[in-house]
């Protein structure tokens, strides 16, 4: 920036009368936080340092003098980060066939990353459960082709969770490195290519350094988002994977431990932080949201090198990876058995008819679908200007409010959750869904903060100070030059918003009542205690719903360019 | 529009509520769904709604968690709460559930080991041995006690046990050989604590999985994960009627009970009273097994009750006779220690 002062000394001025704006900006979402996340979530804190009524450290000395604890906290990283490697790894080959592809391939790859996305957690971890059983489809098939002697254990275990969370949190890596990948200039991986260069040389000398900002972005929302897992790994996993979050939340609801809950999430926290700081001092906060700086995507593919074959055929096996929980999921809505079977005995319509006769999944999915609108909507104008306030702003401190704006989707759902029930239940604020759209749009803004501030960050200043130079004020110039270039990362961010609340079982579990309790609680009520195949057909309808919404979408794109 | 007015009733409802006399002939009832509460419906609560015009609702999971998070916020939503023995002295504990006495809703009748001052028992389930019939079909040894489970080399396969440790460190205990009447005397020492988690470790190489819900190990029987179980009755029973190839073993069982609880402040208190008295009566006691295969609190619902249903269910007195009831005073005051013991051990 200094040097552009120098050179436009007008624009410098400009830039000054704007940084309180800017400030302005960031402010909505920084209230919103303090008061709704951080003021909360250190009233929890507190209870940590609290026995038998006075002040004390006996919850923290517990957790240092019981082994159990020190095992479950190791599990917790060591799970994550694996689970963040494994991401990265796969989503690789995946965002590089889904870029080098023609429209109409890439959109159905894209479909392929979306699709599972809508169908909630829950349904899908149920679903790799008949998948990977003992006798289930995989193992039949690997024993039947000779490829495995007996078969494998893949569920409860390592492997189990490691498979679970990869599936669930891989679209946080793909759709960034996609747009990394879209965003490369084809022309210097041909210039590399006739100066010699091999596969290897090519992804480590051009690949890896101009995609590694979207990984890194990518990867810190797996990692984040994995730390404070419970649900798959408690399911898929067994007792050697038991994650933090789970004991936080066992210590909540079943022991009414406060104090040892509290400290578990102030561990948790702390760690989060940590990691969050080592980051800002290897690469740079900065660098974790910039976005990809390329020109734009040059329609010609370069000429694949072998190594670009090899991938290509990864990506259609992480595809089929991505799907394959949906493919078996359609046959087992249709069973008629109370247990799932795949594939199975019977066929019929009983779970649909459960889920179109039984006024509480459509009551559910309502509700759902409002909270969900409600929030991507709040949750996409405060992170924006968030944003848009933090990327003008000038001083040092921009750093912690990137992490302030980041930290609540790596905070335990059930940690904020539960402090905001504290906060909200005797305003009577859950009964009418005001606290789960206020729970949920905390966890959803750094979804938007974090695509909106990459978008930024690759926006081209240059542009803006044109535009203004040429005499548009700056409204004028936001709304024609700026927000074109913003629209995909900011309808990204939406998408990721949205999906946040829709999937959200924890919060709904403490901030939602029985009259507007939402589908994915719903759902967990049916699976929890009991299996109730109503899930599955209600998580079909959804992914129903979705393809035709792409279907349609994607049939008007087409009669548009025929005409 | 039609919307707003019906909030506009709810809050009115509320409001009337909060203020002492509910008109609305209304209920809020919450239990731990699937298959049991679906009987719980089937058998009280749609007959009970029809006969006395109240309308419930039916909410889930009521945790006592919750439910002091409600009462501390002066916001309860219900008034009938279902909970196992383990739960309900917690709540007990916490003072969230108000006492039930004679004038209140009449048991003379219950059955003496089940009955709690605090709330009414509506059934009894055990935790038994299940076997898939496929791996040990009739007509050669089928397992039948807590030592045939630890026995893997009489019945070798993989075994699936509960995640949490109530009735699973009863069951380590009696299958070691410690009688049903002394587990309790052997878990007050420190020695016998060891010597169930012993016995943990024993069989931990052959349990396939941990289950946390009590569909799993139905499930698990049902695929073909493991060959034997320790499970729920009732929920055995419902895999058995569909189809599933499992058969019980009623050697040792640990007896559980179920029980329905006023919530402190519970906004309409008289129809959750009605509600228990209706549930507690010989005669719909003897309904519930129809559609879940747990069984009276009550002996006189017996005579009620066809030969044929009577064996599927735990609370027969000769069943009695040779069950261990849950003692839920021991792990309200010993249970967190177990569980992270029981945990550690299990991480390795």
């Amino acid at each position: 920036m200094a040097h552009l002062v120098l050179d436009l000394p007008p624009s410098s001025l400009a830039a000054r009368r704007r940084s309180s704006p800017a400030l302005l900006a960031a402010l909505p979402l920084l209230v919103f936080l303090l008061c709704f996340f951080v003021g909360p979530i250190a009233g929890l804190l507190k209870e940590g340092f609290v026995s038998d009524g006075a002040l004390s450290l006996a919850n923290y000395r517990h957790l240092i003098d019981t082994p159990i604890y020190r095992i479950v906290l190791g599990n917790t990283f060591t799970i994550a980060f694996f689970v963040t490697l494994s991401c990265i790894v796969m989503s690789y080959p995946l965002a590089y066939l889904m870029a080098t592809v023609s429209q109409n391939v890439s959109r159905l790859l894209f479909f392929a990353v979306l699709l599972p996305f809508w169908a909630s957690a829950l349904v899908r971890t149920s679903a790799w459960i008949a998948l990977l059983g003992k006798n289930g489809p995989l193992n039949t098939l690997l024993t039947s082709i000779g490829v495995l002697d007996q078969p494998m254990a893949f569920l409860y275990n390592f492997t189990g969770v490691m498979i679970g969370m990869t599936h669930v949190l891989m679209p946080f890596v793909v759709l960034p490195l996609y747009a990394s990948f879209r965003a490369m200039d084809n022309t210097l991986v041909q210039a590399a290519q006739s100066l010699g260069a091999g596969s290897v040389g090519i992804f480590n000398n051009v690949v890896l350094p101009l995609t590694s900002p979207g990984v890194v972005a990518g990867g810190i929302i797996v990692f984040m988002n994995a730390v404070g897992y419970y649900i798959t790994p408690s399911l898929m996993g067994g007792p050697a994977q038991r994650m933090v979050a789970e004991l936080i939340s066992y210590n909540i609801s079943e022991e009414l431990n406060w104090g040892l809950a509290a400290a578990l999430a102030g561990v948790l926290l702390v760690t989060v932080l940590a990691s969050l700081w080592t980051f800002n001092r290897l690469f740079g906060l900065d660098q974790l949201i910039s976005g990809s700086s390329g020109k734009g995507a040059s329609a010609a593919p370069a000429r694949r090198t072998p190594g670009g074959r090899v991938s290509v055929v990864l990506g259609v096996a992480c595809a089929i990876f991505l799907l394959l929980p949906i493919i078996v999921v359609v046959p087992m809505s249709f069973g008629t058995s109370d247990f799932p079977i795949f594939p199975p005995p019977q066929y019929g319509l009983r779970w649909y008819t459960s889920f179109f006769d039984d006024g509480k999944w459509m009551g559910a999915l309502f509700s759902s679908l409002r909270v969900g609108v409600l929030v991507t909507v709040l949750a996409t104008l405060l992170g924006t200007l968030a944003a848009l306030g933090v990327h003008k702003m000038q001083s040092e401190r921009k750093s912690w409010l990137d992490a302030l704006f980041i930290v609540p989707m790596s905070v335990p759902a059930i940690i904020t959750a539960v402090s905001l029930f504290y906060l909200m239940a005797p305003l009577g604020l859950v009964a009418n869904s005001v606290a789960v759209v206020i729970g949920h749009t905390v966890l959803a803004s750094p979804y938007v903060y974090i695509t909106v501030r990459a978008a930024l960050r690759s926006f081209d200043p240059a542009l803006e100070l044109a535009a203004l130079s040429l005499g548009a004020s700056w409204p004028e110039m936001f709304r024609l030059v700026m927000l074109p270039a913003l629209m995909p990362s900011l309808v990204g961010g939406a998408v990721f918003a949205f999906v946040t609340s829709f999937d959200d079982v924890v919060m709904a579990l403490f901030l939602t009542s029985i009259r507007n309790r939402t589908l994915p609680k719903l759902m967990y009520e049916g699976l929890a205690h009991d299996f109730d195949p109503t899930v599955i057909s209600a998580s079909c309808v959804l992914i129903g719903a979705t393809v035709l919404i792409l279907l349609s979408n994607m049939l008007l794109e087409q009669r548009k360019g025929a005409l | 529009m039609k919307s707003r007015l019906q909030k506009l009733g709810c809050v009115v409802a509320l409001a009337a509520a909060v203020a002492g006399g509910a008109q609305a002939a209304e209920l809020n009832f919450a239990s731990w769904g699937g298959a049991y509460q679906g009987a719980i419906r089937d058998a009280w609560l749609k007959p009970f709604a029809k006969e006395t015009g109240i309308k419930i609702t039916e909410d889930t999971d009521p945790q006592v968690a919750k439910i002091k998070a409600m009462i501390d916020t002066k916001s309860v939503a219900w008034d009938v709460v279902t909970e196992n023995s383990a739960r309900l002295t917690r709540g007990i504990k916490l003072g969230v559930f108000e006492k039930i006495t004679a004038d209140m809703v009449d048991q003379k009748h219950v059955i003496p080991g089940a009955r709690n001052e605090y709330g009414v028992p509506s059934e009894i389930f055990s935790t038994l041995i299940g076997f898939s019939t496929k791996s040990f079909p009739a007509g050669k040894a089928q397992p039948s006690t807590f030592a045939d489970f630890w026995d893997v080399a009489k019945f070798p396969g993989k075994r699936t046990l509960q995640d949490d440790p109530a009735t699973v460190i009863e069951s380590a205990l009696i299958a070691d050989g410690v009688a049903p009447g002394d587990v309790y005397k052997v878990l007050s020492t420190p020695a016998g604590i060891d010597r169930a988690m012993k016995q943990i470790e024993k069989i931990k190489p052959h349990v396939a999985m941990w289950w946390k819900n009590g569909a799993e190990p139905v499930n698990a029987l049902g695929s073909g994960e493991v060959v034997m179980a320790l499970g729920w009755n009732g929920r055995f029973q419902a895999g058995i009627d569909s189809g599933l190839p499992i058969q019980m073993g009623w050697g040792n069982t640990v007896a559980q009970v179920g029980y329905f609880v006023l919530v402190k402040g519970a906004p309409h208190r008289e129809e959750a009273l009605k509600l228990m008295n209706y549930m507690i009566s010989p005669k719909n006691q003897a309904e519930f097994s129809k559609y879940i295969a747990y069984g009276p609190t009550t002996e006189a619902a017996f005579p009620l009750i066809d030969e044929a249903r009577k064996h599927r269910l735990p609370s027969t007195p000769e069943r009695m006779k040779s069950a261990l009831f849950l003692d839920s005073e021991f792990w309200e005051k010993n249970g967190p220690a177990i569980v992270e013991r029981y945990n550690q051990i299990r991480a390795r």
